[in-house]
């Protein structure tokens, strides 16, 4: 068996990270011996009614969380185990009402710093109630095969290594935690393995002392011998001492105590635990601790690298009277494995994954972002610009200079166009209710389609075909979009005409003719203009049409022309919301005279029907 | 344990009712003029100036002068002020007035498991070592106060008579008060005099040490604690205190001037045992040092920093035991830049450096100190198959325990 938590040990943590942590590390030592989940709620009050969310094996457990101990034990009847994680200026008042709840019969408190009038008033509080309470300041409980209190073992791996799967024939007692697992290693080691270890806090006065765990490993039948560490300070050392030669005990007692070094020391000088102090007349030293352990019968080594050795010779004598368990050990590969995480398999070679989508423009996994494979701080600092990541990002091409001047320009002249288009004032009109940028901005993009901004892909995909099919025959085209589509997209505009031309058509073409680059669609565009203006004066080549002939001729796909509009004018929108932010624009209510409200005059409800 | 310097701790009697000498903390010797024109008992008393520090044997290093009127004090306080004594400077002085006694007492609190333990004595200062089992006690259970009568008892017994006895139960009752609000661990007055002028019971001199983990529910406690090891802290003490006081899990750091094997290791148990080790082979400890508590990698870097800094070492052993949760990868990667720090500052010559440490993320913690020693570091790394304290033997050239 086990002493204090065994396989009745039902648990409830109070605390936030440390004790959610714990129940991490609970869950694999649950998973490691196959047992089912013993953790069955927090008490954490910032985070009441959620669920901490426990991984054992390859199930995730929610566990819930209360707000009161109450509360938790009220839900959860059975449990019958605490461990404390909170902060040291509370967790005294939480073991307190640990000790009262009749649920709970044992609490393992974890907080470090606790004062020591805390710790005193927690011992004589579990003296009045017969309540067993292990720390402050301590690490855990470990019974090896049976149940794990707090992260005491370690990883997992140690957990199979020290074979804290199956219980051995010796107790531990520690005031560190570190040493804990250390001695749980060195057993395993050299003898059969643990029972329960206990790590009892390194503070002054823990609330259970050595002699309290040293009575339920003489009762525990499967402990044979108990490994003690000790350390200069205080006198539970020499308590358990006293216990150990009060008359003939069952367990054996092996005993190492550290602080000798005290005595090469400049006087006054101590460190180490809390605890480790020694007496203002010289009781409580190293050495008159081996002393009197010695006495009492204890095997004491001289140095904790003998600690070992002894610790053979004790399990060999136990042998040799057939007083050591019998153990099996098992073949870590025979034990259950921690389930791995899908990178970790992944990256061993084990598993294959179907992706759930290809990408092939952009890679942030390394250092800095690639764009199509180039680090995006090499190209700044080689002097390319905007157009140039436009280039790589939607079309996959590292662009020419001259390329990139043409897009610039495109950017530029529709950066904006005024408040009053759709567009601006659905920003506006959101921006004026009070909605935060990136929703405002996303109101005015809303607006972009068929009738605002949308029409460059529309125009170069219908000049491209003219361009393919009718590359000589204008009237032909426009006859296929009369009778198939409708107005050609592109073509056409609200105020503007050839009398009133679109200054900024004017220069784009004048740019992009300079340039003598070849212009296919473009020209195509400007021929069909020349016969739509003969029959409508503002049917001209607008500028959605222009920028989707020119892009189309740079080598840009059709699907992306759209986005150069959409990227120019998010620019403008964005100068609107911070306009109207600045101006602290109020709500904006249409006038009813602006509304012809071609309603039904106001008249009686009939009854609902049946 | 934390220990107050004289200033704070008279503050504390004063709060709790009892008597103290009238007192001035200086850092200036144009102070005394103004304070004296504020405080009449500077012209009026003899006068004590002690150097205000956390020194032991500060008479023998003349960092006391008694029965000064005010010019002496002021030529006491120059000489202290600004002497260099044992590495440290004098910052501060403490003037009190000397109160006029007969006799010597002795009175103590102090903490014990079940509560706390009063101690009496009708003798005082230098006697009371030599007549330690002379010293009556009383004892009161933690969450009780001691009563009156329990009081007067250890009084009679201690061989106090007359109005001596309510007097000294009256002084030890605002003592324990003191001692039980302001979460004591130990006060000591020694001596605690009474007035020739006027009777009255003054605590002359005390030793006065609190719980430094209580100090969330002090806000009055306005000072700041002193070396209890009769020596101030040294600068790179106090950085490593003033990192500890802010990182989660925890650093320490104590010089110990001469010493030939530095330490670094992990937890506050294995680290005593590795000092255990070294003292036990006959080798000398350069420090004391402790990370614990998975501390912040940064944290660990700077205690390096420290250790590698102490002047004349051989050795560094960077033990530890088997972690439960203290990430040997990440205190590692900070042991190691503190290495390489050190290096590239000159640092570590003819240095061995001894590693033994296991826990989570040991094989890649211990893989990355062993690639130290392609940069040129005397390095030895060990796992958790090495017993704990061997690489000491190893460092001292001493046979190791068994091996499994």
């Amino acid at each position: 068996m086990s002493i204090i938590a065994d396989e009745k040990t039902r648990v409830i943590i109070l605390g936030g990270v440390a004790g959610v942590n714990a129940a991490k590390r609970m869950g694999e030592f649950c998973h490691l011996v196959q047992k089912p989940f013993y953790v069955d709620a927090f008490v954490y009050p910032p985070d009441a009614g959620k669920t901490a969310d426990i991984p054992v094996g390859s199930q995730i457990i929610p566990v819930p969380i209360y707000k009161t101990l109450e509360e938790a034990t009220k839900n959860h009847p059975e449990a019958n185990t605490a461990l404390i994680y909170i902060g040291p200026n509370r967790a005294a008042q939480a073991a307190l009402e640990c000790m009262d709840n009749p649920n709970i019969k044992s609490i393992s408190m974890i907080t470090e710093g606790v004062p020591e009038k805390d710790a005193k008033l927690l011992i004589k509080k579990a003296r009045e109630t017969g309540k067993y309470l292990n720390g402050p300041s301590a690490i855990g409980i470990m019974s090896a095969g049976h149940c794990r209190l707090g992260v005491i073992g370690g990883e997992y791996n140690n957990l199979i290594l020290s074979k804290l799967y199956r219980p051995g024939s010796f107790g531990v007692l520690t005031k560190s935690g570190g040493l804990s697992n250390e001695i749980m290693w060195i057993i395993s080691q050299f003898a059969d393995g643990i029972t329960t270890a206990v790590g009892i806090g390194g503070d002054a006065y823990p609330v259970s002392d050595f002699t309290t765990y040293l009575e339920m490993f003489e009762k525990d039948r499967d402990t044979k011998a108990v490994v003690l560490v000790g350390e200069m300070g205080g006198n539970l050392e020499e308590a358990a001492a006293e216990w150990y030669g009060a008359k003939p005990r069952r367990i054996k007692l092996i005993g190492i105590v550290a602080g000798f070094c005290q005595e090469a020391l400049p006087k006054g000088m101590k460190f180490g635990h809390a605890g480790a102090k020694e007496g203002a007349h010289g009781e409580g030293s190293a050495r008159s601790k081996v002393n009197i352990l010695r006495k009492a019968g204890a095997v004491v080594p001289e140095t904790f690298g003998a600690l070992g050795p002894a610790i053979k010779k004790v399990y060999e004598d136990l042998q040799a009277v057939g007083q050591a368990a019998k153990v099996e050990d098992v073949h870590p590969s025979e034990l259950p494995q921690l389930p791995k995480k899908v990178e970790e398999s992944l990256k061993a070679g084990e598993i294959m994954v179907e992706p759930l989508f290809k990408s092939t423009i952009a890679d942030d996994r390394g250092d800095e972002p690639l764009y199509c494979g180039y680090p995006a701080s090499e190209l700044i600092n080689e002097g390319y610009g905007i157009p140039h990541v436009i280039g790589l990002l939607w079309n996959k091409k590292l662009i020419t200079k001259q390329e990139a001047e043409t897009i610039k320009r495109v950017l530029m002249l529709s950066a904006d166009h005024g408040p009053a288009v759709s567009g601006a004032f659905g920003t506006i009109l959101a921006a004026c209710a009070g909605i935060g940028m990136p929703q405002a901005v996303a109101a005015g993009m809303i607006m972009i389609g068929p009738r605002f901004g949308g029409a460059v892909t529309d125009a170069a995909i219908y000049f491209d075909y003219g361009l393919r099919n009718f590359p000589n025959d204008i009237a032909g085209f426009l006859a296929h979009m009369k009778k198939e589509v409708g107005p050609v997209p592109g073509i056409g505009h609200r105020v503007k005409s050839l009398k009133n031309p679109d200054k900024r058509v004017q220069e784009l073409i004048r740019f992009v003719r300079e340039q003598k680059m070849s212009l296919p669609h473009l020209e195509y565009a400007l021929k069909v203009e020349a016969v739509t203006t003969t029959k409508k004066d503002n049917l001209i080549l607008n500028v959605d049409g222009c920028m989707g002939c020119i892009l189309l001729d740079l080598g840009f796909p059709p699907e992306s022309l759209n986005g150069f509009f959409v990227l120019a004018r998010t620019m403008g929108l964005i100068g609107h919301w911070i306009d109207q932010k600045r101006n602290n624009g109020r709500l904006i209510r249409v006038f009813n005279y602006l509304i012809n409200y071609a309603v039904t005059p106001k008249r009686k409800v009939p009854p609902l029907s049946k | 344990m934390a220990k107050l310097l004289e200033g704070p701790a008279m503050g504390l009697f004063q709060k709790w009712g009892m008597r103290t000498p009238h007192h001035l903390v200086i850092s200036n010797v144009e102070q005394i003029d103004t304070l004296a024109s504020a405080n009449p008992w500077m012209k009026e008393c003899k006068m004590v100036a002690k150097a205000h520090e956390a020194l032991g044997g500060r008479f023998k290093l003349g960092l006391v002068k008694v029965g000064l009127d005010l010019a002496g004090v002021k030529k006491a306080s120059e000489e202290i002020l600004g002497r260099s004594v044992e590495g440290m400077k004098m910052t501060q002085v403490i003037i009190a007035e000397m109160i006029e006694h007969a006799e010597e007492y002795y009175l103590a609190v102090k903490s014990v498991r079940e509560g706390a333990e009063i101690l009496m004595a009708k003798f005082g200062g230098i006697e009371v070592e030599s007549n330690w089992d002379k010293i009556v006690r009383t004892s009161v259970t933690v969450g009780e106060k001691a009563t009156d009568a329990q009081l007067e008892d250890c009084a009679k017994r201690a061989g106090f008579t007359g109005p001596m006895i309510k007097k000294m139960t009256a002084f030890a009752q605002s003592l324990f008060a003191c001692y039980d609000s302001e979460d004591g661990q130990y006060i000591e007055i020694n001596p605690l005099v009474a007035d020739k002028k006027t009777g009255e019971l003054v605590a002359l001199d005390a030793v006065t040490m609190l719980d430094g983990d209580a100090r969330f529910r002090h806000q009055d406690w306005n000072f700041n604690f002193a070396a209890d090891f009769g020596r101030a802290y040294t600068p790179a003490e106090k950085e490593i205190m003033e990192i500890d006081s802010r990182v989660k899990g925890s650093v320490k750091f104590i010089e110990i001037p001469g010493g030939k094997v530095a330490l670094l290791p992990a937890g506050g148990g294995a680290s005593v045992f590795y000092s255990d080790a070294v003292v036990n082979l006959g080798g000398t400890i350069a420090n004391y040092a402790e990370y614990s508590g998975d501390p912040p990698g940064w944290a660990v870097e700077a205690l390096t920093e420290r250790v590698c800094a102490l002047p004349g070492i051989k050795h560094i052993i960077v033990g530890g035991a088997i972690a439960n949760f203290t990430d040997v990868k990440v205190t590692f990667q900070g042991i190691i830049a503190g290495f390489r720090k050190a290096k590239d500052a000159g640092k570590l010559n003819g240095v061995k450096i001894w590693v033994r440490r296991g826990g989570p993320n040991e094989a890649v913690g211990l893989a990355a100190m062993r690639e130290l020693k392609n940069e040129g570091f005397d390095i030895e790394v060990f796992d958790r198959y090495t017993p704990l304290t061997d690489i000491v033997n190893m460092a001292l050239n001493k046979q190791a325990g068994e091996r499994r």
